[in-house]
């Protein structure tokens, strides 16, 4: 990574790097304190670390220097206290970087101690073919997060391909220490463009990020998405001029897609199929919901394949991780159940939803996104959330929950919901309907998993 | 706000009235099923949820299952003596 930055630094060392409402960071300033930062690795003889840390301009240096020095560094998700202690005894970091003053184990550095310095020299960072680690964690929507280990050099590769864009705005909408997140960076510093990063990174900050900072490009989960359309709806302001929507990170409700064309004419969209194990497969730009069936013929020699087997997608990435923290190495010829359900649809792969969030009703297997999809083009509903509920007659039953636009009669929100799923198969009704103020997410996609709460 | 045999009886008839609006009218000893009320396993479901939502408690989790409405009601009857 510190080599992106610096390419950028020597063409134009007070181009913004990082953009946020307080402060613009430049590629000279950042790449001044990754390299003060390598040198600190360097001299300490550390060869991991992680770090609890969440604004752009330290992080950002962080990971620039731990790619120069060859150290892994491993950054975390926003957590409790005793989350974030178990996240290191479980990943065995005993070192620790973070402004936080509630962290008790391990050692705990400032980034400052690190990144400050005016008169840092360039780091002699390892030969570009060492090993230069780095582990991101899972965003644990299915149970606990995982370690996934990567390396700089195989997650730089697809950047080689990425025009100079100095004039592109990039809201970074994910968590920076999502996989997500990363692919932003990567993409941003590849292109010598802006990183904007507003905090928190929720979808009101977002859309206030894009209206004040001159976003131009913006990558994110449909779930993000919708929530900017409700935000948009309930506000009444203008909406961001976009030259670029990405969508990733969840399967696309189809009526997403022409609703974002609507409110944003002039915006390119495209969506991403990629994950924190097997990197990007590539982007589609037809506006239409799934990806082209075309990538099921890639032949052995493509970086990355794809097949369906027994509805479930499959993948073959050379690219992707190395394996994950603890466990032996992964082939990268071998194939691995993606966990996304698809059907084929004439020359389309149609996504159904994740294996993991299927909802047994008595046998009978639903899956939540369509149920989500129909229930979202409801009049009166924000967003809406499709999970299993448990219950002693059926196993599970659809439940569903709904945040609701400011002003709408829930009564009739829920009459219309009914009516709209009048003709689903009787397994498929919500049984369960409630409405709430915010629905259950994990690193900005919706958790539809099965519960036994209420 | 009643008391939960009250807020049961509500529920229930409220549920009723939705899903089976032509159904003869819901005496305490009414069967909720077949030639009764005629709820199907799945709406069974749903009212199981909806009590345990709206009362607290749902009497589908007792060793027997509620056949009518005084069934229910004496469900909530327990919980109450219970308690």
């Amino acid at each position: 990574m510190i080599e992106l930055l610096r390419r950028v630094a020597e063409e134009d060392p007070r181009r913004a790097a990082i953009l946020t409402h307080e402060r613009t960071v430049s590629y000279g300033e950042l790449v001044r304190a990754a390299e003060n930062a390598a040198a600190a690795l360097s001299r300490e003889g550390i060869s991991r670390f992680a770090v609890a840390e969440h604004e752009a301009e330290p992080v950002v240096a962080l990971m620039a220097a731990a790619s120069a020095a060859g150290a892994e560094a491993c950054l975390y998700p926003p957590s409790e206290p005793e989350e974030i202690e178990r996240l290191l005894d479980r990943f065995d970091h005993d070192l620790v970087v973070t402004t936080r003053d509630d962290l008790e184990a391990g050692r705990v550095v400032r980034p400052e101690e690190w990144t400050s310095g005016a008169d840092a020299t360039p780091y002699d960072g390892p030969a570009p073919d060492a090993p230069r680690p780095h582990l991101v964690q899972t965003t644990g929507t299915t149970g606990t997060p995982r370690g996934v280990r990567h390396d700089w050099s195989r997650l730089l590769r697809g950047t080689a391909r990425i025009k100079p864009e100095r004039d592109h705005r990039w809201l970074l909408a994910y968590g920076i220490h999502q996989f997500a997140g990363l692919q932003i960076l990567l993409h941003v510093f590849a292109a010598g463009a802006t990183l904007v990063a507003p905090a928190p990174r929720r979808p009101r900050e977002g859309l206030r990020a894009m209206r004040e900072l001159g976003v131009t490009h913006a990558s994110a989960t449909p779930t993000f998405w919708r929530f900017v359309l409700a935000e948009l709806r309930s506000d009444g302001g203008p909406a961001p001029a976009l030259k670029q929507i990405t969508l990733g990170g969840e399967a696309i409700p189809g009526p997403l897609l022409g609703d974002l064309e609507k409110t944003f004419p002039d915006a390119r969209i495209s969506q991403v199929y990629a994950a924190s194990e097997f990197g990007s497969t590539g982007s589609m730009r037809d506006r239409r919901a799934g990806l082209s069936a075309e990538v099921l013929d890639r032949g052995d020699d493509a970086d990355v394949a794809m097949k369906i087997v027994d509805g479930e997608l499959w993948i073959r990435s050379r690219t992707g991780m190395l394996g994950y923290y603890g466990e032996p190495p992964v082939d990268p010829d071998a194939w691995r159940a993606t966990g996304d359900l698809v059907e084929l649809d004439g020359d389309r792969i149609l996504f159904l939803g994740r294996s993991s969030e299927i909802i047994n009703v008595g046998g009978v297997k639903v899956h939540p996104l369509t149920i989500e999809e129909r229930v979202s083009a409801v009049d009166g509903v924000g967003v809406a959330r499709v999970y299993g509920r448990s219950n002693p007659m059926t196993g599970q039953i659809v439940a569903l929950e709904v945040v609701a636009v400011p002003g709408a009669d829930r009564a009739a929100v829920e009459t219309a919901i009914r009516q709209a799923c009048a003709d689903l198969p009787s397994a498929s009704r919500p049984r369960s309907i409630r409405f709430v103020d915010q629905v259950a997410m994990a690193g900005s996609k919706i958790v539809r998993r099965t519960t036994g709460e209420q | 706000m009643g008391s939960p045999q009250q807020l049961a009886e509500q529920t229930v008839r409220g549920f009723v009235a939705r899903v089976k609006p032509e159904a003869p009218e819901l005496e305490l000893d009414t069967p909720l099923y077949a030639d009764g009320v005629g709820l199907d396993s799945l709406e069974a479901a749903e009212l199981s949820a909806l009590l345990e939502d709206e009362v607290g408690s749902d009497p589908f989790t007792s060793d027997e299952m509620p056949q009518t409405l005084r069934d229910i009601l004496g469900f909530y009857d327990e919980v109450r003596v219970d308690a």
